[in-house]
């Protein structure tokens, strides 16, 4: 039995998971059961537990999101004492291990230091390497927002050229962007050269603030690669964003799982950077645009023998 | 006793009306009637039935037997707007406007006819309309005026103004019910409502209920006295005295000793217990006053003399700036009731419904509730302690509750008053009782039992400070009288038994 | 036999027309405002250009039609937690009817109109679970709430629809006399909402039910069916607050309603419009929007670091809320 849960299928890049996790099964000749718990902790704990109590646990693979880092312990607890097999991704607490469970595979989630960096970067390249931007920050107290800004000052830093003027927060949400930005341009008026944003909702805004003003020139990245976001950075209007690789993420955690259960992968024999670490992540700028409009999975990945192709490292 | 069946001049006639409640009768076969232009007075102490009929005859209750007939013709009220109808309105006693909107709203809502036209408010005809029934009394508030800022006094005409609406929508002449109109007023608005109520009976019959004998007997023709439900009997106020009236409402005639002064101490009592020094605070200052152990002592005062103030700060619950407090010769420190109550200082506040009970909890945690430590084992309730103790003081006061744990707010004032004051009775520790106009609202048989209370009290060595409701009480009860006058003692006059002044002599001072 | 009596009580007399509790909760948060602005003036140049004033009063105008809606429900006594979930179901539905990526409807200015109407028509059901059932405004519509955004989901079935007609986009976008056509109709519809508070019998009522709904009923007037009415008003503003906010994203989400149930009230008290009801009006909650929305941006241009941002405006919203409490207070006064 495969799962595959998110919080909701109204996000595209989770509803690509999901779908990501449909073609994987279809390929190996199952179905997989969508599961979205809408962002509640309870009930996300509750569908776990209702899943785990019916059908053959030995053979139930779960493909995780959990709600936050707090909620991920109980899920593998849960699977752990049912004998199921479990994979998450993105959150899980700094001080929990994955090798302390025999039936929790992996963790994969993603370096948001790097991917704030790599679209820092990109922007900085565009702009020639001077000038001077904003950041649009996301909600302060999560660890992605902080991670991603704190890759934007390590970009900052490697590049004395670049002013960073006024950072701001627009709690990951496109409305409150478009307003940030309107009152950035603003304060700055012109001297905006660049506008950086923790995720590609709020790059939306932005732009949308740019088109407003009547600015033109002004060089914006995001984060998440949504479907929107993307289509702007393949005509011209976002510079960058970075793909997790949503479909890829939504397979990859049932292959894993599937190869445990089918035997074909031994859990215990697994080095730790298998375990629990970073995944690949992918920079798209125009030039590779083209590629993540219709993002899809190659089938090769999803290979026993492949399932841990993407790692790029172990969590720190 | 009813009139001719056929009299053109009755307006309402009420026969046999019934109405009984779970435990008690309301209203047991109360006929009364009423002429045109009539002013029909309706006494009787609280629970004799007077609200019950009046909240029968505009609909509020439905009665369980007997009949209404307006004009001769039986009617069956079935709420407010049918009432009205028929051309009755009552004046309800807890003042019933809408505070955060006009007076012109006010007097119209409901039946703002052509002030309205499609859902949308025409001023300058809501203003007329109400305007005009605002003329019928002669009141002079702008119709225009949010209803909160206004008086109490002009709120009361605007309410009647209100009633008076009814004119317009029946075509005949209105039948106005005032329940208890002049609780809230002062002594001038009062005059000032008498004045209205003349002006009403012009083109209007009015009921007109109060506890207040002396208001029923001055403004109307004739009075029915209710007493258990029933019409104990119907007086001519141009003939009766109040004693007869007393003997209708409570059943039996009127010692005199209702303030039971038999039982005053014929020596004066020496012994100081408080003694207040130049005490100044918020309302008052240099006020020098003392309570003997034994001593009932009023303070007699018009509004703003400060005394209610004084009264305050001595438990603790206003400021004090400057001045001592000595208690059987301690120096008080009356920062908070707290240390009031710690010192042994009981207070009564003269808000019963707000400020002295707790309407929702019930008698026995009422009654406990200053001195909780008696009934605690520790950190828990000894609910066995609670009972005995409490159900003691019920048996001790006869006061008249179906259970120790009936909710306060179900109980006739009177019986309130008892657990109130029973609330500092308990215990040993009290030394001193301050009792902020301790009678109020209760009918004549329940204040003879607190002026008992009062009596025995002081018997028993409590000092007691008394803010009377009339005159009368405070010379009739006390051994001396402080006057006060804006803020500050002026006199002191002595009042031993058998020797008592005249209120002149208190009045003088008063002003 | 008549005893001169004595004064018989402590209750306040009348209080002249504008006593000093009610200057403060009337004028106040204008006062505030005012002061706001000038301080906002003086310390930053960027602040006090013509094209600031657009922004601000731009980004304050879908807060300021929810704002408007909610107020009715809030002179009345009663609370409404909906306004999220109404405007996430009314934005799927508006950006499903106008021309769009998903389908081949294209309503134009009907599709609004149906978006308002079904704004109006789960305030109806709101005011009547609250009427007839008697379920308290808190949970009804906190209900009606998940109940909207239940439906925002399954109209969004995955796939988010793209706003492609040009004239609810124009919205956001084109200008008259130098403010969004978004902005222009915000004004309106806060003139309306104070016309139809101050003029009509349903908002007199309104009102009056918040001050004292017992004298209502004992005047004859049958309450449930304007307390019905005021619900189905307030979901028509969010409706048009959502058709709103779907051209300012140009495409229907189900976040669409965001945080504006909280953002609202807190904008309608800040501006006096007390949660007790009776008190404050469509006027006194705009200048509450108007405060808020102030602060956000003068913050963002005197410098202030985001950080600290949203301690600045919570303390304000206390300080706000307190004075309009202030009168109020007494000593010994018990505060729950």
């Amino acid at each position: 039995m495969l799962i595959g849960q998110v919080r909701n299928e109204t996000n595209p890049y989770e509803a690509a998971w999901l779908d990501g996790g449909d073609a994987y099964a279809k390929q190996v000749g199952l179905t997989q059961q969508r599961l979205t718990y809408g962002g509640e902790s309870t009930k996300q704990q509750e569908q776990i537990r209702q899943v785990l109590a019916t059908g053959d646990a030995a053979c139930t693979v779960l493909n995780v999101l959990p709600n936050g880092d707090s909620d991920t312990l109980p899920i593998v607890k849960a699977a752990q004492d049912a004998g199921a097999w479990v994979v998450t991704q993105w959150n899980k607490p700094g001080d929990v291990n994955v090798s302390d469970y025999d039936h929790w595979i992996s963790h994969l989630t993603y370096n948001g230091k790097e991917s704030g960096k790599q679209i820092a970067e990109a922007m900085f390249a565009q702009m020639g390497g001077k000038g001077n931007i904003v950041a649009l920050q996301g909600i302060l107290d999560t660890a992605a927002a902080k991670d991603r800004f704190a890759g934007l000052k390590e970009a900052l830093a490697a590049n004395p050229g670049i002013t960073l003027l006024d950072d701001q927060t627009a709690d990951f949400s496109r409305d409150k962007a478009l307003a940030v930005t309107k009152t950035l341009l603003t304060k700055h008026g012109d001297k905006i050269n660049g506008i950086w944003t923790a995720n590609d909702d709020m790059a939306l805004g932005a732009l949308q603030a740019l088109d407003a003003a009547g600015k033109t020139g002004v060089a914006v990245a995001g984060i998440d690669a949504v479907p929107e976001a993307v289509q702007a950075v393949s005509d011209g209007k976002m510079t960058a964003t970075v793909s997790s690789d949503g479909p890829w993420q939504g397979a990859i955690g049932l292959a894993i799982g599937y190869c445990a259960a089918t035997g074909q992968l031994d859990v215990a024999s697994l080095s730790p950077e298998k375990r629990a670490f970073f995944a690949k992540q992918f920079l798209i700028t125009k030039d590779n645009a083209a590629d993540f409009l219709t993002p899809k999975a190659d089938p090769a990945d999803f290979d026993c023998a492949n399932v841990f192709n993407r790692v790029v490292g172990p969590i720190q | 006793m009813s009139e001719a069946q056929i009299d053109p001049r009755i307006v309402l006639e009420v026969r046999d009306l019934s109405k009984r409640y779970p435990g008690v009768v309301a209203l047991d076969r109360v006929s009364l009637h009423v002429k045109r232009h009539e002013v029909i007075g309706l006494a009787g102490e609280n629970g004799a039935g007077k609200s019950t009929l009046l909240k029968a005859l505009v609909g509020l209750v439905q009665p369980d037997s007997g009949s209404i007939e307006v004009r001769g013709t039986p009617v069956h009220v079935q709420n407010v707007a049918d009432a009205a109808r028929h051309g009755i309105g009552m004046v309800f006693q807890e003042q019933s406007l809408v505070p955060n909107i006009s007076a012109a709203e006010n007097i119209l809502l409901g039946c703002e006819g052509r002030a309205v036209r499609a859902g949308i408010f025409r001023t300058r005809t809501l203003r007329r309309l109400a305007q005009a029934q605002l003329d019928k009394i002669g009141c002079t508030v702008d119709p225009g005026a949010r209803t909160e800022t206004l008086t109490f006094a002009e709120r009361q005409m605007v309410e009647i103004a209100k009633v008076l609406g009814i004119e317009e929508r029946t075509s005949v002449e209105p039948i106005i019910l005032l329940d208890e109109p002049t609780s809230v007023l002062e002594p001038e608005e009062v005059e000032i409502l008498f004045g209205q109520i003349q002006r009403l009976r012009e083109h209007a019959s009015v009921i007109f209920v109060s506890h207040r004998l002396d208001e029923v007997m001055r403004v109307s023709d004739r009075v029915y006295v209710l007493r258990g439900g029933q019409v104990a009997g119907e007086v001519d106020p141009s003939r009766a005295v109040p004693s007869q009236l007393h003997e209708l409402m409570i059943g039996t005639a009127d010692t005199g000793n209702h303030y039971h002064e038999d039982l005053q101490a014929r020596t004066p009592p020496h012994r100081p217990r408080i003694v207040v020094d130049s005490l100044s605070g918020d309302g008052f200052h240099d006020v020098s006053i003392d309570v003997r152990q034994g001593e009932i002592v009023a303070i007699a005062g018009v509004h703003g003399s400060g005394r209610e103030d004084l009264c305050r700060a001595l438990f603790g619950a206003g400021q004090i700036i400057s001045g001592e407090v000595t208690l059987d010769g301690s120096s008080l420190s009356l920062t908070s009731p707290r240390s009031a109550v710690a010192a042994g200082i009981g207070y009564v506040p003269a808000e019963r419904k707000v400020e002295g009970m707790v309407p929702v909890l019930s008698v026995a945690q009422n009654m406990t509730l200053a001195r909780t430590e008696l009934v605690c084992r520790g950190p828990l309730l000894d609910h066995r302690r609670e009972a005995q103790l409490v159900d003691a003081w019920i048996e001790r006061l006869n006061i008249r509750t179906p259970s120790r744990n009936t909710g306060l707010g179900r109980l006739s004032g009177g019986n309130q008053q008892k657990v109130v004051l029973a609330r500092w009775l308990l215990g040993d520790g009290l030394k001193v009782l301050l009792l902020d106009h301790p009678t109020r609202g209760l009918d004549v048989g329940a204040k003879s039992e607190v002026y008992l209370l009062m009596r025995n009290l002081a018997n028993s060595g409590v000092a007691i400070l008394l803010l009377a409701d009339s005159l009368e009480e405070a010379i009739a009860m006390s051994d001396r009288v402080f006057v006060m006058n804006d803020g500050e003692v002026v006199s002191c006059v002595p009042s031993p038994p058998g020797a008592k002044p005249e209120p002149i002599e208190i009045v003088r001072e008063m002003v | 036999m008549s005893v001169q009596s004595m004064e018989s009580g402590t209750r306040t007399k009348g209080r002249p027309a504008h006593a000093r509790g009610d200057l403060i909760q009337d004028f106040g948060p204008a006062v505030a405002l005012v002061a706001l602005v000038a301080i906002f003036a003086m310390v930053s140049p960027q602040f006090r250009t013509v094209s600031n004033l657009q922004n601000v009063l731009d980004s304050a105008a879908v807060l300021a039609v929810v704002t408007v809606g909610i107020t009715f429900v809030l002179l009345m006594g009663s609370i409404d937690l909906s306004a999220t979930g109404v405007m996430a179901a009314c934005a799927l539905s508006v950006s499903l009817l106008v021309a769009n990526t998903r389908n081949s409807l294209d309503l134009g200015t009907a599709g609004v109109v149906l978006a308002i109407l079904m704004g109006g028509a789960f305030g109806l059901l709101s005011g009547l679970v609250f009427v007839v059932l008697k379920v308290p405004s808190f949970m009804t519509t906190l209900g009606v709430a998940a109940i909207g955004i239940g439906v925002a989901t399954v109209l969004f079935s995955g796939i988010q629809p793209s706003i492609n007609d040009e004239s609810l986009l124009g919205w956001a976008s084109n200008r008259v006399l130098g403010f969004t056509q978004m902005t222009i109709l915000a004004a309106i519809c806060v003139i309306a909402g104070w016309a139809i508070q101050r003029y009509t019998r349903l908002g007199r009522y309104a009102s009056a039910i918040g001050g004292g709904e017992e004298v209502l009923a004992l005047s004859g007037v049958r309450v449930g069916p304007y307390k019905v009415a005021v619900f189905a008003l307030a979901g028509c503003f969010y409706g048009l607050a959502a058709a709103m906010v779907t051209s300012q994203l140009g495409s229907g989400i189900v976040q669409a309603g965001g945080d504006y149930t909280f953002a609202a009230i807190t904008a309608a008290v800040v501006g006096g419009t007390l949660l007790s009801g009776g008190r404050g009006g469509v006027l006194h909650s705009t200048v509450g929007v108007l405060i808020i929305t102030v602060l956000a941006n003068g913050l963002i241009l005197i410098g202030v670091s985001p950080y600290v941002q949203r301690g600045v405006q919570g303390l304000i919203v206390v300080i706000a809320v307190g004075a309009a409490a202030w009168p109020l207070r007494r000593r010994m006064t018990v505060v729950k």
